[in-house]
């Protein structure tokens, strides 16, 4: 039965990768056609590649933004005396929690009714916002996981608060701030409800596949949208390598 | 200074990333709801006629019963079909555990949007599923039935959100302590009533809580619905997204995008309710 639903879930994925090697008349599989050339030719399609370049900048941006965020969010949370954790908590996952649709339109309202022109800024934004949760969630959880004789030990050795944070804290959080990373590049790049209402003139690669679904893709975008899955993939696999259960042993 | 003043300070400024990017716009669209909207300009006179106009009318109430009742359908559907899986990932050993894991949960990392044009490629008159049922002899010509209808929406979301209920069902089974899987079998239970009785109450709060979190995602899609939707496949989602497009009543729209906050607020809440109900 699991069989099954593997087969059923990764019906689209084959589905794509046959319609980027072959064309299809009238649902007619033309086997004449077979060839790898979409792979090559994909790179001299303007449109798409500038969506691209979109996804990758908005991706990068937002992604840095929110691990920055995570990092000093989650060392105020876990701090003694924090004051409105549980309130900033919520509001953090919030974004994440919510249909996306709300957050989106959230902030279409909030860019309106402060003229804040829509634009590759305004996406950037938004996907900070929903991938903020994420980041927030792993580095918390590894911050949590710092046994606090650690600190107390810096303390000891006369390490000052700032030197504790530098040589201690950061370090061990490192790893969990990759693996945030990764996870939301991945979550951004394929990000689509949220960017439909932030969007200006520029688009990124899902509102612009999205826009192209009415006249059909060519092998060309099969073959794209098959590339960045395998990426997608490979950095999948980088990151269940790194989050195996070696460092989360408890019974 | 105070130590309780740089507290406050400190929360002060730690505050306003979050306060200002997710609050503030939060707060200005359920503002925005209360406004009117008159011949496209916005008027800006406190009253709840957006809410009254939603709830009074069963075109847009009636869409909102029917995309909760499509929603929870396609979560049924998807734990269903989600949780044996997970337990057989759950049930293997080592290395086949993590690769099958993975494995679950690489189609989401394929584009949404080719997901959905793959789809419906496959449902509709050429598509793959009518040539293939016709090849076993179970039809004779294409069948109209499986795509542009509120069916093929709800298949079509199965599909894409079966990975993300499959994830937490896992993690909420190997969250079960293996001491008491033993004591169980010490006890003489067999793997019927270990799971029965041990495994499937245990694994149930985070179940609830990962098939809670596709249905809040389910509900605000909108753009499935349109693409395979046709004229009878409508959510609410749709609804609120045209009133920003073509229909143009911001505060209506951002009304019934308020109603759909609640829901998934109400659900975020039943979903942490249950699972911190596990106590391991």
């Amino acid at each position: 039965m699991t069989v099954l639903v593997f087969a059923v879930l990764y019906a689209p994925l084959f589905v794509s990768l046959l319609f980027s090697l072959v064309e299809i008349k009238r649902g007619v599989i033309q086997w004449d056609t077979l060839s790898f050339s979409p792979y090559l030719t994909l790179w001299s399609n303007a449109s798409v590649i500038s969506a691209l370049s979109n996804t990758a900048q908005v991706a990068v941006v937002s992604v840095v933004i929110a691990c920055l965020l995570a990092v000093a969010l989650a060392l105020y949370t876990e701090s003694d005396g924090a004051i409105g954790r549980r309130v900033i908590e919520l509001v953090i996952y919030l974004p994440f929690l919510m249909p996306p649709i709300v957050t989106g339109l959230a902030l279409l309202v909030a860019s309106a009714e402060t003229g804040v022109p829509r634009g590759l800024a305004t996406i950037v934004v938004g996907h900070a916002v929903f991938v903020l949760a994420v980041a927030y969630r792993l580095v918390l959880t590894r911050l949590q996981s710092l046994p606090p004789s650690q600190v107390q030990a810096s303390a000891d050795l006369g390490a000052s608060r700032w030197q504790t944070l530098r040589l201690v804290l950061l370090p061990h959080l490192a790893s969990a701030v990759m693996t945030g990373a990764v996870l939301a590049l991945t979550l951004s790049f394929d990000e689509t409800l949220i960017s439909t209402f932030l969007a200006g003139d520029q688009m990124t690669l899902p509102l612009r596949l999205w826009a192209m679904m009415r006249v059909g893709f060519t092998p060309e975008v099969n073959a794209l949208v098959t590339l960045v899955l395998l990426v997608s993939i490979a950095l999948a696999v980088v990151v269940a390598w790194r989050m195996k259960p070696d460092d989360m042993g408890e019974e | 200074m105070t130590r309780s003043l740089t507290r406050w300070l400190l929360f002060g400024v730690i505050a306003v990333p979050p306060a200002l990017f997710i609050l503030a716009p939060l707060g200005s669209f359920m503002l925005l709801s209360l406004f009117h909207s008159e011949k496209s300009v916005i008027i800006r006179a406190i009253s709840l006629d957006n809410y009254r106009a939603f709830f009074g009318n069963w075109t847009y109430f009636g869409t909102y019963l029917g995309t909760l009742w499509l929603c929870l359908q396609v979560t049924a559907l998807a734990v269903v079909l989600g949780y044996p899986v997970a337990w057989f990932i759950w049930r293997q050993k080592g290395g086949t555990r993590y690769l099958l894991l993975l494995l679950a949960v690489i189609p989401l990392f394929m584009s949404y949007i080719v997901k959905l044009y793959t789809l419906r490629a496959i449902l509709g008159l050429n598509g793959l599923l009518n040539q293939a049922l016709i090849g076993i002899g179970v039809l004779d010509k294409p069948s109209q039935a499986f795509l542009f209808n509120q069916t093929a929406v709800l298949v079509t979301m199965v599909v894409i959100y079966l990975p993300f209920v499959i994830l937490p069902v896992f993690l909420s089974l190997e969250r079960v302590p293996r001491s008491l899987l033993l004591a169980s079998t010490d006890l003489g239970a067999g793997g019927g009533d270990t799971f029965r009785r041990v495994v499937f109450p245990l694994s149930l709060p985070g179940t609830v809580g990962g098939a809670l979190f596709a249905f809040v995602l389910a509900l605000g899609d909108f753009i499935t619905p349109q693409m395979v939707g046709g004229t009878t496949g409508f959510t609410i989602g749709r609804v609120i997204y045209s009133q920003f497009g073509l229909a143009f009543n911001w505060p209506f729209g951002a009304a019934m995008a308020a109603v759909l906050f609640v829901t998934a607020l109400i659900g975020i809440a039943l979903a942490g309710y249950a699972a911190s109900r596990q106590r391991v």
